[in-house]
Order: C-alpha cells, then sequence, then structure tokens
C-alpha cells in the first residue's frame, strides 16, 4: 500500500483503526512499529509515545520491557490501547495521557525520558505545534537521549511522486467523500527537528519508501 | 475577498453544507484589537468563521479559531471533534497570553458538550466565559459587558436557517435521486423527481412548527412526504407525456428511500438528537442524583433548551423541563459533582465519566457503549417524561 490516506476513516472508528491500518499497510506498519522499537526500548528505558493512537507503537516498546508512556488527545483511542495493554503482561504497565501535544508542558517532567517517539502523527499538527512538540521532546529527553519520528512520505523525483500521487488519487477521493478529510504525507520533517537544535538528524526511508523516519538526539552534556 | 470568491464560498457551504469545510486553525484580528480587547473563540468551520466576522464587524476583538475539523461547533463539540484539547491548543500555540492584558476567554455556549470548562481553566490561566448560544446575540453581549442573558442561552433555529438546513438536505438528496432516476429511467424522469423531491423536503422544513417531527406520528410526515413528492413528480411528468405506471413506481421508490434518509435526524440534523438511529429506540433520559448537586449552577448556564434551573430556597438544581431536553450532555460533562447522567429506559445508566470520554456519533456510540443497569440510582430524580 502506497499511503495511509484511509487513517481518516480509522480515527472515527478507534475499534476498527487497528484492522484497517494493518490491511492497508499491508502488514508493513506492524514491521515499521518493530523497527522502532528494536532501535529505541531497552528494558526499563523510558519511552514517549506522542500521539500513541490505539498504541500500536507503544505496544512494540513494551513488549521489549520498556516503560511506555503514550499521550494522545482522542479518549476513544486510548480506551482502545488500555484494553490492548491489558490483555498483554507487561514488566511495565504503560501509562496513557488524555492530552493533546500542546499540553505536553502540564504532563511531562525535564530529562525524564530516554526516547521519545512518534509514528504517523506529526503529519497531523500545524507547523506552530509541531515546533512546540518537537521544544517540548527536547526539554524531556535526557542528554544523549533519542528521538525517533515516523511519518507518511512522498516518493522522491518527480516521476516517482507523480506514479505514487496517480496511485493515491482514488483513495484520497474515496476517503473524502467519507470522512471529507485526507492525511499531509510530511515534507521537511528532518529541518524541522534541526531547527528545533538536535544533533545528529538523520533521515531513512521505510517499507518501500513509503515512510521517512526521521532519528535524531539530544546533545549529552559538554 | 472578491465577490466571486464569496460567492463561491457561499454556495460551497450552503449546498454542501452537510460536509466539513475547513480553514486554518489560529489567531485572528477582528477591526484593531488591544490588550483589553475581548477574546472569543470558535471553530474552523468556513461558515462559521464567516459569520462570526460578520457579527462583529465594527469591534476590536481577537478571534481565536480552534481546530474543530471544519464542523461547525455545536456538531463537532457533540461528535468529539471540539474538546478542551482543542481549545488549550490554539490559546498556546496562538500566544495570545502574550497580546491581552487580561485572562477572559468567551467559548461558544454550544462548545460546552465537548468541551470541559475547568480543564481549560486549569491549563491556560484563562477564565472561560460562555457566550451565547446564537452569533447574533455577540455583539449585544459584548456590549453587556460579557455577561449572558438567560434568553441568550436558548438555542433555536429561526425560520431562514431551517430553509437552509432544507438546502443542505435537498441539494444533495434531489441530485442523488435524480441521478438514479435518470441512470434507471430517463432524464425527464430524472429532473421532475429531483425536482418534485426538492419541493417535497422545503415544504416539511417549512412546515415543522406544525408537522409531527419527532415522536411516534413522525412516520406519517416521511409518509406524507413519500406520497408528495411521487405526486408532484408524476404531475410534472404528466405535463410532458402520458403518465406510465414504471416511472411513477420508480418515483415512489426513490421518494421513500429519501424519506428514509431525512427520517434518520429530520428534526435536529444534529448526530445527537434524540433520534431512533442513535438510541435503537432505547430512549434515554437526563437523571439528576440531588444529593450530589451543591447548586453550582454550571449545568443551568449551559442548557440550550432551559432545561434545568436552580430551585430557590433549596439552593440546588432540578429539571425543570425535562421534554425539552436535547440529550446533549452538555450539562452533564459541566458538572464539577457529577450529580448529572443520562438513564436508558431499560435502567441502564450512563456516567458522567462515560458521557465525557464518549461522545456521540451518528451510529451511536453513547448508547453501545454501556454497562449493565446499576442498583445504586434508587436516589436518582428521573426527567424526561417517556420510557419508564
Amino acid at each position: 500500500m502506497s499511503s495511509y490516506v484511509y487513517m481518516k476513516v480509522l480515527e472515527s472508528t478507534p475499534e476498527r483503526y487497528d484492522r484497517g491500518i494493518r490491511l492497508l499497510s499491508g502488514g508493513t506498519i506492524d514491521a515499521l512499529w518493530a523497527e522502532i522499537a528494536a532501535k529505541v526500548a531497552k528494558p526499563g528505558a523510558r519511552i514517549l509515545d506522542i500521539g500513541c493512537g490505539t498504541g500500536g507503537l507503544s505496544l512494540a516498546c513494551a513488549e521489549r520491557d520498556a516503560a511506555v508512556t503514550g499521550l494522545d488527545k482522542d479518549a476513544g483511542m486510548l480506551s482502545v490501547a488500555r484494553k490492548k495493554a491489558a490483555d498483554t503482561g507487561f514488566l511495565h504497565a504503560p501509562r496513557w495521557l488524555e492530552v493533546g501535544v500542546m499540553e505536553m508542558e502540564d504532563v511531562l517532567s525535564p530529562e525524564s525520558c530516554d526516547a521519545v517517539v512518534s509514528c504517523l502523527a506529526m503529519s497531523e499538527l500545524l507547523p506552530e505545534e509541531r515546533a512546540y512538540t518537537l521544544r517540548q521532546a527536547k526539554l524531556a529527553l535526557v542528554p544523549g537521549g533519542v528521538l525517533m519520528l515516523a511519518d507518511e512520505a512522498a516518493p522522491e523525483g518527480d516521476s516517482a511522486r507523480l506514479w505514487w500521487r496517480l496511485k493515491r488519487a482514488p483513495r484520497v477521493a474515496l476517503t473524502w467523500l467519507l470522512t471529507q478529510q485526507t492525511t499531509r504525507p510530511m515534507q521537511g520533517l528532518a529541518d524541522e527537528v534541526r531547527a528545533a537544535g538536535f544533533d545528529g538528524v538523520q533521515e531513512a526511508r521505510a517499507t518501500e519508501g513509503d515512510f521517512i523516519v526521521v532519528s535524531a538526539t539530544r546533545a549529552a552534556r559538554p | 475577498m472578491s465577490a466571486l470568491g464569496d460567492g463561491l464560498g457561499w454556495l460551497r457551504d450552503t449546498l454542501l453544507r452537510l460536509l466539513p469545510h475547513a480553514t486554518r486553525p489560529g489567531l485572528r484580528r477582528i477591526g484593531s484589537p488591544g490588550p483589553t480587547s475581548p477574546v472569543l473563540l470558535t471553530g474552523n468551520f468556513t461558515l462559521t468563521v464567516r459569520r462570526v466576522t460578520e457579527a462583529l464587524a465594527g469591534r476590536d476583538v481577537w478571534l481565536l479559531v480552534a481546530d474543530s475539523r471544519g464542523i461547525n461547533v455545536w456538531c463537532a463539540a457533540g461528535g468529539g471533534h471540539l474538546t478542551h484539547h482543542d481549545v488549550i491548543a490554539v490559546v498556546r500555540s496562538s500566544g495570545i497570553a502574550e497580546r491581552v492584558s487580561h485572562r477572559r476567554l468567551v467559548l461558544p455556549q454550544l462548545a460546552a458538550t465537548g468541551v470541559e470548562r475547568r480543564i481549560v481553566e486549569e491549563r491556560t490561566g484563562f477564565e472561560v466565559r460562555w457566550g451565547p448560544a446564537r452569533l447574533e446575540k455577540l455583539a449585544a453581549y459584548l456590549d453587556a459587558g460579557g455577561h449572558t442573558k438567560r434568553r441568550w442561552r436558548r438555542m433555536y433555529f429561526p425560520r431562514w436557517e431551517r430553509l437552509e438546513i432544507a438546502l443542505m438536505w435537498a441539494a444533495p438528496v434531489a441530485a442523488l435521486s435524480g441521478a438514479v432516476l435518470w441512470a434507471i429511467e430517463d432524464l425527464r424522469v430524472g429532473l421532475a423527481g429531483a425536482a418534485a423531491l426538492a419541493a417535497t423536503i422545503f415544504g416539511i422544513f417549512a412546515g415543522l412548527r406544525w408537522l409531527p417531527a419527532s415522536g411516534g406520528k413522525r412516520w406519517l410526515t416521511y409518509l406524507g412526504g413519500s406520497v408528495l413528492a411521487t405526486g408532484l413528480g408524476a404531475a410534472l411528468l404528466a405535463l410532458v407525456a402520458p403518465l406510465q405506471g414504471i416511472p411513477v413506481g420508480l418515483l415512489a421508490v426513490t421518494n421513500t428511500a429519501a424519506m428514509l434518509v431525512l427520517s434518520l435526524d429530520l428534526a435536529g440534523t444534529t448526530p445527537w438528537y434524540p433520534s431512533t438511529m442513535n438510541t435503537l429506540g432505547n430512549r434515554f433520559d437526563l437523571a439528576l442524583d440531588i444529593d450530589r448537586c451543591t447548586g453550582a449552577a454550571d449545568c443551568v448556564l449551559v442548557c440550550p433548551r432551559d432545561v434545568l434551573a436552580m430551585t430557590g430556597k433549596a439552593r440546588k438544581v432540578s429539571i425543570a423541563k425535562p421534554d425539552a431536553c436535547l440529550r446533549c450532555g452538555a450539562c452533564v460533562v459541566q458538572c464539577p459533582e457529577d450529580a448529572l447522567h443520562f438513564r436508558f429506559s431499560d435502567g441502564r445508566v450512563v456516567p458522567a465519566e462515560t458521557v465525557r470520554r464518549t461522545r456521540m456519533n451518528m451510529l451511536g456510540r453513547r448508547a453501545v457503549e454501556v454497562a449493565a443497569p446499576s442498583q445504586n440510582q434508587a436516589q436518582s430524580q428521573h426527567g424526561g417524561g417517556g420510557g419508564h
């Protein structure tokens, strides 16, 4: 699958979100969650998942014995996450917070996270909200802590992008008809992370080029 | 904005009003606001922002446009698309606190079903005041120094707005019905069917004051609408050619289907109106746990139908006009003591916490996600007439 425009349909029905997103991604979303979790989720590591939704990425990290805090402003999505977590025994039970990203300063202590992760959430934010979120993420990270953001991205190269847009068009149209909304593939996320003062910013593509994963670190104290 | 852009915007907002139309959230200036100018908030439905701006023309006001997913304030708040999280987000991202010297924020009263006032106050430092239910009263509300009056809290739909809603339904329903008739029969039948159905829908909305639109007799309205639209369509067809049975039969089928669609939420055109679709036939009513009530009166201030009133001596709230209740849940959401809740006719209770966390949508999730009947509601005072 080349895009996640159906996200909006899924978001309107949290109970069906997981089944839908798996179907749409042809199973690659699980691989992406596992890939990110493998990089950041060490036993006991304190991980913050921004815009955790139904907790796919959070639970992938919790399975590796990390202590996860998932935050999302949608109570319905969080209730699904809670149910899923309750079905599984974790060393550290995930903590779920119903807050929007602009409330991060209310719930996070400085230098309280070893890693901050987020999947398919940055593209949902306004630029000024993203800038705030990245600032808060940096404050919440310990020196040397890792930031890892995954989002949908258009492929590089004009012809590839055109083909991708054409393939995506029918699904964009159908999703808009059903929900009158659409997703916005990210551009320039790595630059925004750099502008927020993170070090070692890297951008990589995952799962057939449909995702970008931006990783960075908070500079260790001199 | 140019006249052409305005006209196109009007067409989009009126004919396609069933669909969300989003404008960018953020801070807008009306006039030349300064540090003491009032701060108002609305959702990012294009039509709403335009009308609020018009209603405040000639004044100096800060307008915060929150992300309500391009949906009007009442529907967005009822459907979980405009919550305190969205209000806090725009207050913080706009930097309004640095632009004004006061800390008062006026929210639309109809946002109260989704926005928890206390959480906004805690997190932003702004004192929240509920503005009037209808934006036509905004100017008078500001002139009164930001104090609302009982009659301004009442939500009503004037006739011109009912006709706008009729247009909102008539345009897509008649177009779809006409297209189906055209595809099966021919263009003439399609046009006649669409015109007759549109006229009937207008007639029903215009006559809502007199027609039974809710309760058991509402089916008479839908049946009458179907018969009227079919008769009108047949009459139009008869003007150009001798009548045949098959096109008239088709008209009857498409008109009945259209009326069934309208019947889902005809009376309110809001996702939470107590229609059969929302409650699946299992009626629920507002109930008050009088022992918990401390007379804070938050519920009275947000009720758009004047259902709740303070009782004089006891300094507590009573459900004074249960039959006027829309079940929007605003009072339940705002009560600081969780003294209000919903109760189904079969005894199941929807506690305040569930009302706050589970938004009503077209599929009636609030109706589905409810625990088994509770035994400890003996002291509840029940509102609502039917079902018990």
